[in-house]
Formats: structure tokens, sequence, C-alpha cells
């Protein structure tokens, strides 16, 4: 139970290569937070550095209001779940999750008791006495996260510990962990580069890209607040659409036009244009794809030609070339389709869409960030 | 499965058959040969009726005179100098050979990648180059002769960090992450190395000991010219040698043979005993897999 503040943190390689510049958060007592990122964005760096195995380059490292830049692992209270599990292959599931404590010369009857109630918390009581090899992937991920909650430590780091798991045990094991951080009340740090897994597991996002942090903020400001074109793009599935659009002021009023077809937006998000002094000028338009909906011909709307129809059960994801848009993404919900209507909806087949001034994000093309970030 | 094809199949089982008689033949050939020499010294080693060399294998006469005899030469003190000799360094060059690998496998560190070339190197001259200033060095130190077991000591124990390779690349195979995960739950690298490497490298650390041991016990050459002549420093390669000399092997080739079994004895039950962990696979289910 602890406060994790990083202030101006670096990491430099050998030959300047720079990792990590200038990480500055502060992950408060108890919270959630979750790194997420492409892969060499620097959020397994940024983790590592917090659990001592990298060296900080540059800035400071508080835990619970300790400096810790320089101290061991060992003597940080840290527990920490890695990608490959990193179980001892020589020792049994007991003597696994045993270790921290033995190490720490805690006395065997309560090693015994902290031990089997991290196994009952984890549902492996009867593999206790098998050896790793013998344990299946999920069961192995259920060893090293019981290594880690044996010893109550002040803070649980995780790197990418479902990344190894079938797709199916994935989302079984990320209920686990989401009912684990309720019973063990302590601070997260969990590294992923999956956008799922943070957007259900985090309190707070930390968005990385290039060494730099592109976003912090709740799943919901992320997702409906995205500060550049990087989050837009990275948070949400299928990604946002971006549409080479002109944005047009008149007076307090603001329309977009995108390949013809022009939306005015609503009273909030022009508020937010006039706040920055945006005038006419040349944007980004992003729409996520449950945001464009079809509709009649006639009506004024965007045309496009299907190239690909993804049936994925509860919705279609249609696949649109629209105007200079190569790739324009629509998940149309197949509950309120007619079957007559779905079977018009084929490769080749043209369609019209629009969308709703509400949600849409717009960006300025040259900084990338967003004209409504506030 | 049509007869066509298990007709082929069993074509294919007869070659297999006959390529599998064939290796073995060879197999047993070959041991035989090898085995032959160990033999005949086995039998010399139990002749009784003279101390020459005879023109036949099988002795006439069986009994233990010779190993009785061999108390009554310097052969048990050359055989304590050996052993004493072979188990100090076995210790200690296991000790350092081990914490070089260890070092080497798992710590960056600015002159790393020089020291390896360096000692690759240097690892390719002949220890031999080094023989007259090792034997003047040691003579300073009093440490020749009579008194060459701590001098052979020092000699096998110097140079013995070079040996790091093999138990390097094995550790290498370690993933990482294990050392990591120890340390994060409280480990000390030395602990690391004792409680998680070393059981994982059990098959490697017997290697090393074997090969660490067995160097100073069949060594010649630095044992001969260090111990210089005084029977009380010698080693048993060098006293056995010295009773093949022309004015002693007819009164001690049956001894030299006696001595011989009795030297090649520990080496043969180390290998037997410890033979196991060459085969053990030990990492199974480290990591994903």
């Amino acid at each position: 139970m602890a406060e994790v503040k990083l202030t101006n943190i670096k990491k430099i390689y050998d030959h300047n290569v720079v990792a990590v510049h200038d990480f500055n958060l502060t992950i408060h007592d108890k919270e959630f937070v979750v790194f997420v990122g492409p892969s060499g964005c620097g959020k397994s760096t940024t983790l590592r550095m917090i659990a001592g195995l990298e060296d900080i380059s540059e800035g400071t490292l508080e835990i619970d209001g300790e400096v810790v830049n320089d101290l061991q692992p060992k003597d940080r209270d840290i527990a920490m779940v890695f990608q490959n599990y990193a179980l001892y292959p020589h020792m049994t599931v007991f003597d696994n999750i045993a270790f921290s404590l033995r190490l720490k010369k805690t006395p065997e009857d309560e090693v015994y008791e902290r031990v089997t109630r991290a196994a009952e918390i984890l549902g492996i009581t009867e593999y206790l006495m098998r050896k790793p090899r013998a344990l299946s992937g999920g069961q192995r991920q259920r060893v090293a996260i019981g290594r880690a909650i044996v010893r109550d430590p002040k803070v649980f780091l995780m790197d990418e510990p479902l990344s190894n798991l079938d797709a199916k045990l994935r989302n079984q094991m990320r209920a686990e962990i989401i009912l684990l951080r309720q019973k063990m009340n302590t601070t997260f740090v969990y590294v992923t580069h999956d956008q799922t897994e943070a957007m259900t597991l985090g309190d707070r996002i930390v968005i990385m890209q290039n060494g730099y942090i592109e976003q912090v903020g709740t799943p919901g400001e992320v997702f409906d607040r995205p500060r550049n074109l990087f989050v837009a793009g990275f948070i949400g599935s299928p990604q946002m659409n971006f549409f080479p659009a002109r944005l047009n002021r008149a007076g307090d009023r603001y329309t977009v036009e995108v390949n013809g077809h022009t939306v005015e937006l609503e009273e909030e998000r022009a508020a937010l244009l006039r706040k920055h002094g945006a005038g006419s000028a040349e944007v980004i338009l992003g729409v996520r794809p449950e945001h464009l909906t079809l509709c009649d011909d006639g009506e004024d709307s965007l045309d496009g030609e299907i190239l690909v129809n993804e049936m994925m059960g509860s919705e279609l994801h249609l696949h649109v070339r629209s105007g200079e848009s190569k790739n324009v993404i629509l998940r149309v919900p197949t509950i309120d389709l007619s079957p007559e209507k779905r079977d018009r909806l084929v490769s080749g087949a043209h369609i019209r869409f629009t969308f709703s001034s509400k949600v849409t994000q717009i960006f300025d093309p040259k900084t990338e960030k967003s004209l409504l970030w506030d | 499965m049509s007869e066509n094809t298990a007709k082929r199949h069993m074509g294919l089982r007869a070659s297999r058959a006959l390529s599998n008689t064939l290796i073995h033949v060879l197999l047993v050939v070959m041991s035989v040969v090898w085995l032959i020499p160990f033999v005949c010294i086995l039998l010399q080693s139990f002749r009784v009726e003279s101390t020459w060399q005879v023109g036949y294998v099988i002795p006439q006469k069986w009994g233990f005179d010779n190993y009785v005899n061999l108390w009554n030469t310097d052969f048990p003190r050359w055989y304590m100098n050996t052993l004493i000799t072979a188990l100090v360094t076995a210790v200690l060059q296991t000790v350092i050979v081990l914490c070089m690998s260890y070092t080497l496998s798992r710590f960056r560190f600015k002159m790393r990648q020089p020291l390896m070339r360096f000692m690759l190197i240097l690892g390719m001259f002949p220890g031999m180059l080094s023989m007259i200033i090792l034997y003047r060095v040691l003579k300073d130190l009093g440490l020749t002769q009579a008194n060459a077991v701590p001098g052979l000591i020092l000699v096998y124990v110097a140079s013995s960090g070079m040996g790091y390779y093999v138990s390097k690349g094995f550790f290498d195979t370690i993933p990482m992450s294990l050392d990591e995960a120890a340390r994060v739950d409280g480990a000390t690298r030395s602990q690391v190395l004792y409680k998680i490497i070393l059981p994982l490298a059990k098959p490697i650390v017997i290697y090393t000991i074997l090969t660490a041991f067995m160097g100073p016990w069949g060594d010649f050459v630095f044992a001969r010219y260090i111990s210089f002549g005084a029977s009380a420093g010698k080693n048993v390669a060098v006293g056995l040698y010295d009773w093949l000399s022309k004015d002693q092997i007819n009164k001690s080739y049956t001894l030299f043979c006696a001595g011989g079994v009795l030297v090649a004895l520990p080496v043969t039950l180390l290998f037997l005993f410890l033979q196991k962990y060459y085969v053990e696979g030990v990492t199974g289910g480290a990591v994903k897999g």
C-alpha cells in the first residue's frame, strides 16, 4: 500500500539511445494504473525501473515517500509478475510461492499458512506439490501471481502477464485479476500492449509512444477525449476512422465538410474550438466505427463502396472505401438489420452513411493534437 | 494400410534394423580395441611370479603382492600429493569458474567483451610457454621440489577463470527473468546464483568439478618440472613414470601396473556415479513452453 511517484524519469541506454523521456506520474495509493502502448514504447522499461531491474538514468523514483533510485529490487518491497511466468523450474509450486518468505526467514508454520492462503485465493491448492513443468499455462500464471500476492507487497507490478495465454483463458484471467485486485487492495502497475486489457483493468491508463507519455486518464477520458491522433487511433477496436476534412467557421458556429458532406458541430464542441481560437482550416476528422451509421439514399450523407464484410455475430464490420479514405470501418449492429438489408451489404455494394456531430474528434493535421482538448 | 505401403514399411524397418546391427557391431569392436590396454594392465597388476615385463598377458600366478608392495614405496606419498592437489584444485577452480561464468553471463560491464576476447586469445597460447618463468617464481617462493603441492595448486587455480566457456554457455540458456524474479522476491545476487542458477545447472556444475579434478589428477608436465626430482613432491603420474626408466623397469613393472589401476579407480567411480547428471534435463517448464 503505497504511492509511487516518478519525477522526470529518463532511461538512456548506451550510444545515447533514449528509451524513456522525462516520465512524470504519480500513482496513488491503491490505484490500478496501466501502461499501454505499442512495442518499444518504453512501458516495460519504465516498469522495470520501478522494480529496480533497470537503472534509472535520470530523475527520481519514490515509493511511499522514500527515494528508491539506488535500492536493490529486494529492498523495494515490490512484487512482480513476468510475461513468461519465470517460475523456478526445480522447485515445487509450494516452494516457488514460499521462496520470498523463506528468504526473509519467516517461521515455517507462517510460511505454510500464508502459502496455503494464497493458493486458496487462486484455486491452485491441489497443485502445490507439483513442479511447474507439470502445469498448464493458466495454472503457471496463477502460481506466478501467487508468488507475488503471498508477500503482501507495497506495489504489485505486472509485465504483460496475460499475453502468453490463449484468448479464452486471457478473458478469464483478466476477470480474475479484477477480482484479485478487489481482494488485495494495493497499488497495481500493469503493462500491456492490449488496449482491451488497459480499458477493462485500469483506474487510469498511461498511453505511451516512443518513450513519451501521450496521455494519462481514466478509460472513459482517453476514449472520449483523446488528446492526439495517436491516442485516438490506439484506444478503441476497431480503430477510429480518420477523414481529411475542412473546418469552416461562421461566427460562433462551426461546420465540418467531408467529401462534400457537411455536418454542423454542436455547441459543446464549438465552444472548445472557440476557446482555441480555431478558424476555418484543413483538419483531420475522427469518428469511431460505432458512430458511423448507415442511412438511406437521398439523404445528405457520405457514400462508399464495401471492400470487405466481416460478420462478427452481434455486429457487422464493413470495410469501406469512401472518397480519399481507403479503409473506413463501420460497426453495424445486426439486431436491427432486416435480412434483405443485410443481404445487400456485400463486397462491391455501394452504401451511404453519416455520423453525429456529438461524437466527432477534430485534429490539427500538422501537430496531430486534438482541437477539442481543453 | 495398403499392401504396398505395408511392404515398403517392412522394407524400411528391415533396413533400419540392419544399420542398427552394423552400428552396434562397430561399437563393440571399437570398445574392445579401446579396452585391451586397460585389461592388460589390470591383469599384470595381479601377476606375482615376476616383476619384469613378460611376453604373455594372463598371469601364471595370481596375488595381491604388487598392491601390498606399493605401501613400501613412495607411492602412498605420491597418491596423497595428487589427491590433495586435485581436491583442492577442484574446489577452488569450480568456485572460480562458476562465479566467473555467472558474472560474464549476467552482468553487463564496460570491459566485458574485451575481457572475453582477451582470454580467448590468451588461451590459444600453450601453457608450457610460461614454464620457465613459473618455475623461477615458484622457486623464489619456495614452492618447488618437496613443496610442489601448494605450488602446483597455485599453478592450476591461477588460470582457471579462463575455463568459463562451457558453463557460461549453459548459464546463458537459463532465462534472465528467473534471476529477475528471484531478485524481486528478495534474493541477493549470490543467493540467485546458489539457489536458482546452480540447481538448474547441476549437469554443468558436475562437469566443472570433474574437469577441475581430472586436470591435476593426470597432469605430468607441470608436476614433473615443479617437483624436479624430489620424490616427496611428485604426483602419481611423475612417480609412476620414473618406475619405467631403464634401471627401474625390471623391478617395478608390475608395481607400475598396480599403481596405474589405483590411479584409475577413483576417476572411474566418479564418472560412474555422476554420469546420470549429464542427461538430466532440468529446465522444462521454467518459462512458457
